[in-house]
């Protein structure tokens, strides 16, 4: 079933290229639309058979590829993947439904937008260090093409400055893979023998090292970071939604997968500097963001500065941490792809991003009333307003955090107030006001254009007011991940109050019992 | 065409005196705008004739009713009506309302002389006496708040002035529409032509006001009052409406404590030929609420021209407003026409010089307003 969820979209996206004559370009987007649903499908099926109160791997395949090199073609699902894959299936369809249908080239654009999907969910499924790596390099090179082709006027600088950073972060990946295999003395990639072995903390260290520049980069955290806002401002709507939504939480999934799951003793031991580099990512994020006149920028140092929450979740250590920190990942991906969405309508609508030549757009006549109200939605999520996935997200994270790291989590809370302050400037700037002359004539926005960024809202809104859908399927799993032998990882677990992180779950955030008994168990 | 003898004139909207000096209008006459203009006053036609009801109903049976609750019913109150008005989905008599209280508030004219008149208060007199004359609690307050009664009885002499003006304006675009429907109607000189006719076939109809209590009728503004339709209901209502206005929430925030309303209510330019065609957010601005009851009755031929735009019918009331304010700026130049000292197309170099004057005089107020962007 797993290996459906890669091998559709590489079919697709080998049935459009292949695809004999010259075909209309609807064709291309109906096959690479169908593909897509059908991906999403498969992900619907895999909810009612995914069991989330194992925290073992599900699903899997494990088929010997290349035995020599010790590689083998090993899937599984787990509570930490689940979200990002069914995620993924999700904003692909999204993209290329917001794709402009009269796009040039296009046999060869949707079928580098099926080879990204399969890329990434082909990542976030390997239990191979090897096939992780394979995959993680597979999606640079259709989103290198994505940004370069179909791009903005700085697209070459845009995608050959993505291409070396990600190159880069590729090599580091890898480094720190061979080094865990070499170290250890293991014959193979497999995820589940390599995540045993125990080694030295000094070892550990010496391995985490590349590993967190790679994924650092990939995140991005500052000062890893710079790709990033010209990739976002140059890449097209669709693109950018995919690079938010799903291509950056690569970076934090690997976090969590194999930074904590390999060397969980390492990763310990320097997670209070990882904790202030989180701090300074999100408050330098911010301070970006607000001097950014381009709404698209905004969004993307935005985007630094929230995901740097994932960063400093996860270096807390703990089961509440680190399912915020896969809250986070979700929460960031809905709300981001929603705000390029909405950015995007409102580039294709008024010609620009530019917040000083936009104005007035929440006018109900002559402007764009609804993506507006959207937008402001997607701000007040991303503010972290009670009533949507934004808040749960960030409140977990800071509630997970404050215990173990109080200043650094202190600090993140300072860049979430400045999330309003960056967000309210560009919503007065561009939405209020009277539509200047210029803009008095834009054109309509048709339903279709509205549909991808209702389907968002809603998805926003419902984890917002109901998060036990969302924390279901990762509580086992994330709990795992932070415990050895029933001990909670972080050096500070002490300071956590068991009985409180158990009354506040079950109270305040209405999750399952399951966590609850768990715990009771372990501790 | 006439010809001036008259120097070019140097004023900042020249243009619009050399075309009313040579017999066009303050619109440019485009087979387009006449369409539009046409279309506009047939549907605001049908809206004034509600509205005039209306007025005239409030005026004759909700006087000195202290809470009306049904007065935009005309006296047909059932369960149906009740659910229908408070859908929203009606004409909104409120607009009527609104326009009865800036004539009140700005006055101007006979009716504003004459009901502060002795007379008025006088005839006031009685007719309270003989609605209260059983509740001893009112006239008991009547005779400690003296002013608070006759005044609610000066308001319901505009409600019926106001509604006497409209049932006239209503007729000139209705009859106006029929005209052009049957080909009579080509530009927009004949539309200012036929509005003119009926202002002036209409200018000495009398405007009177009474009130029936138990079968009694007590007549509050008597035909010998000499209130007449052009001068003492129609001059004012020009110089309220389309002129002054009042300062609505709109698309400017106003402050009165910074100044930003002037204190002389004469320099007041708020009126439907300055107003804001784009509407920002807040429900319920008056002229939104006219183009709302007006976008019920377009009629097919302007709808379609709307339905042609860029935005198709999204920004209906915008373009609907558009269109009444160039058909306003057909209804003023027939004003102006109709007021102007002498006829506009003398030949006599003294009239000419007059007549620049004061066409001098009203192009000084039309600088602010829409006027250029209404033929743009």
């Amino acid at each position: 079933m797993l290996s459906a969820l890669i091998w559709l979209p590489l079919l697709g996206a080998l049935a459009i290229g292949l695809l004999p004559g010259k075909t209309e370009a609807n064709r291309f987007r109906s096959i690479a639309l169908v593909v897509a649903s059908i991906v999403l499908v498969v992900n619907l099926l895999l909810i009612f058979q995914f069991d989330p109160n194992s925290a073992q791997m599900q699903f899997v395949e494990n088929l010997p590829w290349i035995e020599w090199l010790g590689l083998n073609y090993h899937l599984g699902i787990d509570g930490l993947s689940f979200p990002l894959v069914f995620l993924n299936s999700l904003l692909t369809l999204i993209a290329i439904f917001a794709t402009n249908k009269n796009i040039e080239r296009s046999r060869l654009y949707y079928s580098m937008l099926l080879l990204l999907s399969a890329g990434a969910v082909g990542a976030f499924l390997a239990q191979d260090l090897l096939l992780f790596f394979l995959f993680y390099e597979v999606e640079i090179i259709p989103l290198y093409f994505l940004i370069a082709i179909w791009g903005g006027k700085r697209r070459a600088y845009a995608a050959m400055k993505f291409l070396l950073y990600t190159a880069l972060s590729g090599i580091l990946v890898l480094a720190s893979f061979l080094g865990v295999v070499w170290l250890s003395g293991d014959s193979n990639f497999d995820y589940e023998s390599l995540r045993g072995l125990g080694l030295p903390v000094a070892t550990q260290l010496l391995l985490l090292a590349p590993l967190l520049v790679g994924l650092f980069i990939k995140i991005p955290i500052f000062p890893f970071h710079t790709w990033l806002p010209d990739a976002h401002v140059e890449a097209s709507t669709p693109i950018s939604v995919l690079l938010a939504g799903v291509l950056l939480k690569l970076g934090t999934y690997g976090l969590l997968r194999f930074g904590v799951g390999l060397f969980p003793e390492g990763w310990a031991a320097i997670a209070p500097w990882m904790a202030t580099l989180a701090a300074i990512s999100a408050l330098y994020g911010a301070s970006c963001a607000i001097a950014q006149k381009d709404m698209k920028k905004v969004v993307a140092y935005s985007s630094i500065a929230h995901m740097a929450y994932i960063l400093i979740a996860a270096a807390a250590l703990t089961p509440l941490s680190l399912i915020a920190a896969v809250l986070q990942m979700i929460s960031h991906g809905l709300i981001s792809a929603l705000l390029f969405l909405v950015v995007g309508v409102v580039y294709k609508k008024t010609g620009t991003r530019d917040v000083d030549s936009l104005t007035g757009l929440l006018n109900p006549e002559r402007g764009l009333p609804i993506t507006g109200s959207i937008m402001i939605l997607g701000v007040m999520a991303s503010c972290g307003i009670p009533g949507m996935v934004g808040f749960i997200a960030e409140f977990l994270v800071f509630r997970s955090t404050f215990p173990i790291f109080p200043i650094q989590t202190l600090l993140c809370l300072v860049g979430t107030g400045l999330t309003a302050v960056y967000f309210l400037l560009v919503v007065n700037r561009v939405f209020f006001g009277r539509l200047t002359e210029k803009l008095e004539r834009l054109p309509q926005v048709k339903w279709s254009e509205r549909a991808p960024a209702f389907v968002l809202t809603a998805l926003i809104i419902a984890f917002g007011i109901q998060p036990n859908w969302m924390v279901r399927w990762s509580e086992a799993q994330t709990t795992s991940l932070a415990t050895i032998d029933g001990q909670i990882l972080s050096q500070n677990s002490q300071k956590l109050e068991i009985s409180e992180l158990k009354n506040n779950f079950t109270q305040n955030i209405s999750t399952p019992q399951i966590i609850s008994t768990e715990m009771s168990q372990r501790y | 065409m006439v010809s001036t003898t008259l120097e070019p004139s140097k004023h900042k909207l020249a243009e619009y005196i050399h075309l009313l000096e040579s017999g066009q209008a303050l619109l440019k006459d485009s087979p387009e705008h006449v369409l539009e203009v046409v279309g506009i006053l047939h549907s605001y036609g049908v809206v004034l004739d509600a509205y005039s009801n209306n007025l005239c109903y409030i005026a004759d049976n909700q006087f000195l009713v202290f809470f009306p609750f049904f007065k935009y019913f005309n006296g047909e109150v059932s369960r149906e009506r009740l659910f229908h008005h408070w859908w929203h989905e009606r004409i909104n008599f409120e607009y009527a309302e609104y326009c009865m209280k800036a004539m009140l508030w700005h006055g101007g004219g006979g009716l504003d002389a004459y009901v502060d008149s002795p007379e008025f208060r006088e005839a006031v007199e009685k007719v309270i006496q003989a609605k209260f004359k059983n509740n001893w609690v009112i006239l008991g307050l009547h005779n400690i708040f003296t002013e608070f009664l006759p005044e609610q009885m000066r308001q319901m002499a505009y409600y019926s002035g106001l509604g006497q003006f409209w049932r006239v304006m209503s007729d000139i675009f209705m009859s106006l529409s029929a005209r052009y429907d049957k080909g009579e109607i080509k530009s927009i000189p004949d539309v200012v032509q036929h509005i003119l006719d009926g202002l002036v076939a209409d200018a000495n109809k009398p405007i009177t006001y009474k009130v029936t209590i138990e079968d009694k009728v007590y007549e509050i503004i008597p035909q010998s009052a000499g209130l007449t339709f052009l001068m003492d209901t129609g001059v004012p209502y020009v110089e309220a409406i389309f002129f002054r206005g009042t300062p609505f929430p709109g698309t400017i925030s106003y402050n009165a404590q910074a100044y930003q309303i002037p204190h002389d209510q004469a320099r007041f330019a708020y009126g439907a030929l300055y107003a804001d065609p784009l509407p920002v957010g807040s429900a319920g601005i008056p002229p939104t609420l006219l183009m709302q009851d007006m976008r019920h009755y377009l009629p097919e031929y302007l709808h379609e021209v709307y339905r042609k735009t860029l935005r198709e019918e999204d920004d209906l009331r915008v373009q609907i407003c558009q269109t009444f304010q160039r058909s306003m700026f057909c209804v003023t130049t027939a004003a102006i026409k109709g007021l102007a000292p002498h006829p506009l197309n003398t030949t006599d170099p003294e009239e000419q010089k007059a007549n620049r004057a004061y066409l001098e005089n009203w192009m000084d107020r039309f600088v602010t307003s829409q006027i250029l962007k209404a033929n743009s």
